[in-house]
């Protein structure tokens, strides 16, 4: 009976199969270059996607001033808006290791607003390497993404203000999908530290068609103020990714991302 | 002989008849088998030489549709959701547990909403016969526990001398104001014969028994039938099939939705060898591939939140052997060995202004590969007792075929969607003259069916019935059935009885179950639920059958059926006909006309389905009158068909219809036929 399964199988040779497999690849696109006064260093900033509010991250490169790269280099990153009044800085997560990958220092800025007439953004990047420090400042153009992808919201329990950067779904897709959210608190104008003591649930809805998907994951913090969990989504369209966040006093806030695909 | 008075009436007439299949190439006859003979006039007399429990009255409105010849069969009903594309189900059994065939060929619907079972595809001009096999004798079609049911397309003839014959109909309803065409040519040599048909029907919105128009019932459709026919050898002939079939703008008053075009190709080619001299009288090897497109759209409906299509697409291809031997006097044996593989997709997009699409697959891609084999083996034992055992093992692949429709299965933690099911199916047939021409069966049996792609892998689909989204579960365990029936009949030329029971108890029947924790994805849905293995249902009734020749020129048919069922915790199942007679008495006035009256009472059920908050139906009675006129010129044959259906605009509705929809009231139909 095998046999005639198989004949079938023959005879049903024609039917396309519809499996594929993406192949992921990766593309930097260089957004910002110089060399520092100090001692001549050039610093390449690249991204892999156009730089806009939100979570973004960024790919450092090091260049010794024969032209050489450098691989091992401690660096901080300093992200600036300046507006006519005032200024401020913005959440940010510094390469974690001395050492480039694939001779990139991945790090990541959460921009909280867009270039424009309010002000614009400089990244200063300050470099220890070789013994020597130096450091230099860049301007970037920040864009409003068509969807947005940065919330805040001031706690209704201890009356700070939060930003919240949805990182995935980046590319959603009707299904199972890994849900990553960022948590910072406005502790200053110029420092945002992690967040790491919420609990989070998530709530998706199709607001045209007032319905929700089964099976969501709640995002619980794997570090550095990141949150992960599943969002299903059961169609394509828009959706509401409703999270809902509290603290140890209660319900501190919530918003609402829309994922439209 | 009634029959032989009767024979110049029935040239070029299509007759309706209901009689044991077998009798065709098959010597021993078998209860369980009961097939509707659309023939003519060559047949009819053929016909006459079996003394065998026959039902014979005409299709009175030939304007029926295939659909409707078959619901006077009273083992056959109908779920309706239009005036098209009616589900066919086989006593309490659903399309899902019942094997539908197209000359032994597999088909596929394409819609998730089962509005294009197989038997639309088939016009009475271009079918011969309807084959309806009970009990375990079905399991020859398929892996079903409710039987199967094999329609058989008519055939191009061969013919001593080159002749080309045919015939031009033409007919009205007016109910549905509705048009009929149908063109039919047969091309004969020796060696090779040619058939063409085309019909071509227009319904429009019909009137109900209260003179309201029911608004989304009209439907338009298109079918060509060709079939050829080569002589290689004496007893080795090839044949060739071809059914293209297009309807559009099919209205379904009792969805939310209609259907803008279905399309489908059915082909096949197939050798036969037919040989009395022969061990194995009859080999038949066919190989097909059909292909099925369907696409539903809510275009014609007002004031929706959201616009909607939903296309469907089902491809299958297959083949199968089968092989009729004698090993040795009254002994018959029949193998069958078979093969297919279906692909189904259906998808639904949404619309709202100025917003993406919402976009899902409702069937995620996905294959079934099947296979089984399948004996009968048929014993004569003495004069008066015979004996047949059907058996059948059967094994079916369903697997996911795309990343995206395994990726939707996922959202509900199915992380495995291939699924292997092995049916083994055997029944034991044992029949007896008992007293005189009184004749007992009894037979007895064990089979199962697979899930359906719905039932496994189904992604919110909306349900109109109860009004709740299904899901599918691909870890269903598949049904399996014990059943049992018995028969008896009483045979004389002038009286013919036939009384059936029949039981079955169905484990890990699969319904669907509510779940309060999903919500649903329709607008209006009432909750979603989920295909389940329930513990058990029974299944259980009983069809009575009489033809009474009370004189040569008056004959009376009438038939009875009725069913129970019900799951284990006592809950009536869904979908099940009431008590039901249809009566018709005929009356010849000479050999030219025959005036025909007709009853068919339904009662109520009351007996519904709390699971499924199933309303409870009225009973009703109907009137019918027919007539029919032939004349016959030199070379040429006119007939003239009319009557009136529903004589007294009785407004109803039968059990099995969908959506609190009535039926059709009264209606005149008239048909006339030119054959050559």
């Amino acid at each position: 009976m095998w046999a005639l399964s198989l004949i079938t199988l023959f005879i049903s040779g024609c039917d396309t199969s519809d499996d594929e497999t993406p192949t992921p690849t990766i593309t930097y696109h260089k957004i910002a270059e110089g060399s520092t006064l100090e001692a001549d260093l050039k610093v390449e900033v690249y991204s892999t996607e156009e730089l806009t509010t939100g979570y973004n991250p960024l790919y450092i490169k090091l260049y010794d001033p024969a032209g050489t790269q450098i691989n091992q280099a401690s660096i901080n990153l300093v992200p600036m808006m300046e507006m006519a009044d005032k200024k401020h800085a913005s959440p940010v997560e510094n390469p974690t290791s001395g050492q480039a990958v694939d001779g990139y220092y991945k790090g990541a800025v959460v921009f909280t607003m867009p270039s424009g007439e309010m002000g614009n953004w400089s990244l200063k990047v300050n470099i220890q390497a070789n013994g020597k420090e130096a450091s230099i400042t860049l301007p970037l153009t920040i864009k409003e993404p068509a969807v947005s992808r940065l919330k805040s919201f001031v706690s209704a329990t201890d009356g700070s203000k939060y930003f919240v950067a949805l990182l995935q779904p980046a590319k959603p897709k009707v299904g199972v999908n890994d849900l990553e959210i960022a948590v910072y608190r406005a502790e200053t104008m110029m420092s945002f530290p992690a967040v790491s003591n919420l609990a989070i649930t998530v709530a998706p809805e199709m607001p045209t068609m007032s319905h929700g998907s089964p099976n969501n994951v709640n995002p619980v913090h794997t570090g550095a103020g990141h949150y992960l969990g599943k969002v299903n989504f059961t169609m394509t369209g828009l959706w509401y990714l409703h999270l809902y966040l509290y603290d140890g006093t209660g319900e501190a806030g919530k918003l609402y991302f829309e994922v439209n695909f | 002989m009634v029959k032989d008075m009767k024979t110049p009436l029935l040239i070029g007439a299509l007759a309706l008849a209901v009689l044991p299949a077998l009798a065709q190439h098959k010597p021993i006859p078998a209860d369980s088998i009961r097939t509707i003979l659309l023939q003519e006039v060559a047949v009819t007399t053929k016909q006459h030489n079996h003394q065998q429990h026959l039902q014979e009255f005409h299709n009175a409105s030939q304007v029926a549709t295939t659909e409707e010849l078959m619901a006077r069969m009273p083992e056959v009903s109908f779920i309706r959701r239009g005036s098209y594309g009616m589900e066919p189900t086989i006593r309490a059994y659903s399309a899902g547990q019942v094997s539908l065939t197209l000359n032994g060929m597999r088909i596929q619907g394409a819609c998730t909403d089962k509005m294009d079972p197989a038997t639309i595809y088939i016009e009475p001009l271009n079918l011969q016969s309807i084959e309806v096999q009970t009990a375990g004798a079905g399991s020859m079609q398929g892996a079903a526990i409710g039987g199967s049911l094999d329609m058989k397309l008519a055939e191009a003839n061969l013919a001593d001398a080159p002749t080309l014959s045919g015939s031009m109909s033409s007919g009205y309803q007016s109910a549905a104001n509705a048009i009929l065409g149908g063109l039919k040519l047969n091309y004969a040599t020796p060696t090779w014969g040619l058939r063409a048909s085309g019909t071509y029907r227009k319904s429009q919105n019909y009137h109900n028994g209260n003179g309201e128009k029911v608004l989304y019932s009209q439907y338009e459709k298109a079918n060509i039938a060709l079939s050829g026919k080569y002589l290689l050898q004496d007893d080795l002939v090839l044949k060739a099939d071809f059914i293209a079939d297009d309807g559009w703008n099919i209205g379904f008053p009792a969805l939310p939705m209609d259907v803008g075009e279905a399309k489908a190709r059915i082909g096949s080619v197939s050798i036969l060898r037919e040989s009395e001299d022969r061990i194995w009288k009859r080999v038949e090897a066919r190989i097909y591939a059909n292909r099925i497109a369907h696409y539903m759209d809510d275009s014609a409906r007002p004031d929706l939140p959201v616009r909607m299509d939903m296309p469907g697409l089902s491809r299958t291809s297959g083949f199968y052997l089968e092989g009729i031997a004698s090993p040795a006097t009254n002994h018959q044996l029949t193998l069958r060995v078979d093969a297919s593989s279906s692909y189904l997709e259906a998808s639904m997009t949404m619309y709202q202004e100025g917003q993406t699409p919402m976009y899902m697959l409702t069937w995620p891609n996905n294959r079934q590969l099947q296979s089984g084999v399948a004996a009968q083996y048929t014993l004569q034992a003495g004069a008066k007792t015979q004996l047949q055992i059907n058996s059948r093992a059967n094994i079916s692949d369903f697997s996911v075929t795309s990343a995206e429709g395994r990726d939707q299965l996922q959202v509900f933690g199915y992380t495995e969607t291939e699924r292997q099911f092995f049916i083994p199916s055997v029944s034991l047939q044992a029949s007896r003259m008992v007293y005189k021409k009184l004749k007992a069966s009894l037979s007895a049996g064990f089979n199962g069916r697979t899930p359906t792609a719905s039932e496994l892998y189904g992604f919110y689909l909306f349900s109109q019935f109860d009004g709740y989204d299904y899901l599918g579960n691909p870890e269903l365990k598949p049904e399996k059935s014990i059943q049992s029936e018995f028969t008896l009949s009483w045979q004389q030329p002038k009286v013919r009885v036939q009384a059936t029971a029949y039981t079955s108890r169905v484990e890990n029947y699969i319904t669907g179950t509510y779940n309060p924790d999903l919500s649903a994805m329709t607008i209006g849905a009432k909750g979603v639920k989920v295909y389940e293995n329930t513990d058990h249902a029974l299944l259980t009734g009983a069809e009575t059958s009489v033809i009474y020749n009370i004189t040569a020129y008056t004959q009376l048919v009438s038939t009875l059926k009725y069913s129970y069922a019900q799951s284990s915790d006592g809950d009536p199942l869904p979908m099940i006909s009431p008590l039901r007679n249809v009566t018709s008495l005929r009356k010849y006035f000479g050999d030219y006309l025959w005036v025909q009256a007709e009853t068919e009472i339904a009662a109520a059920q009351n007996r519904t389905s709390e699971r499924f908050m199933e309303q409870p139906t009225d009973g009703f009675m109907l009137w019918h009158l027919r007539a029919g006129y032939q004349k016959q010129t030199e070379k040429k044959v006119w007939q003239l068909n009319a009557g009136i259906e529903n004589v007294f605009d009785v407004n109803y509705r039968e059990h099995l219809d969908w959506g609190q929809i009535t039926r059709p009231g009264r209606n005149l139909f008239v048909q006339l036929s030119m054959g050559f």
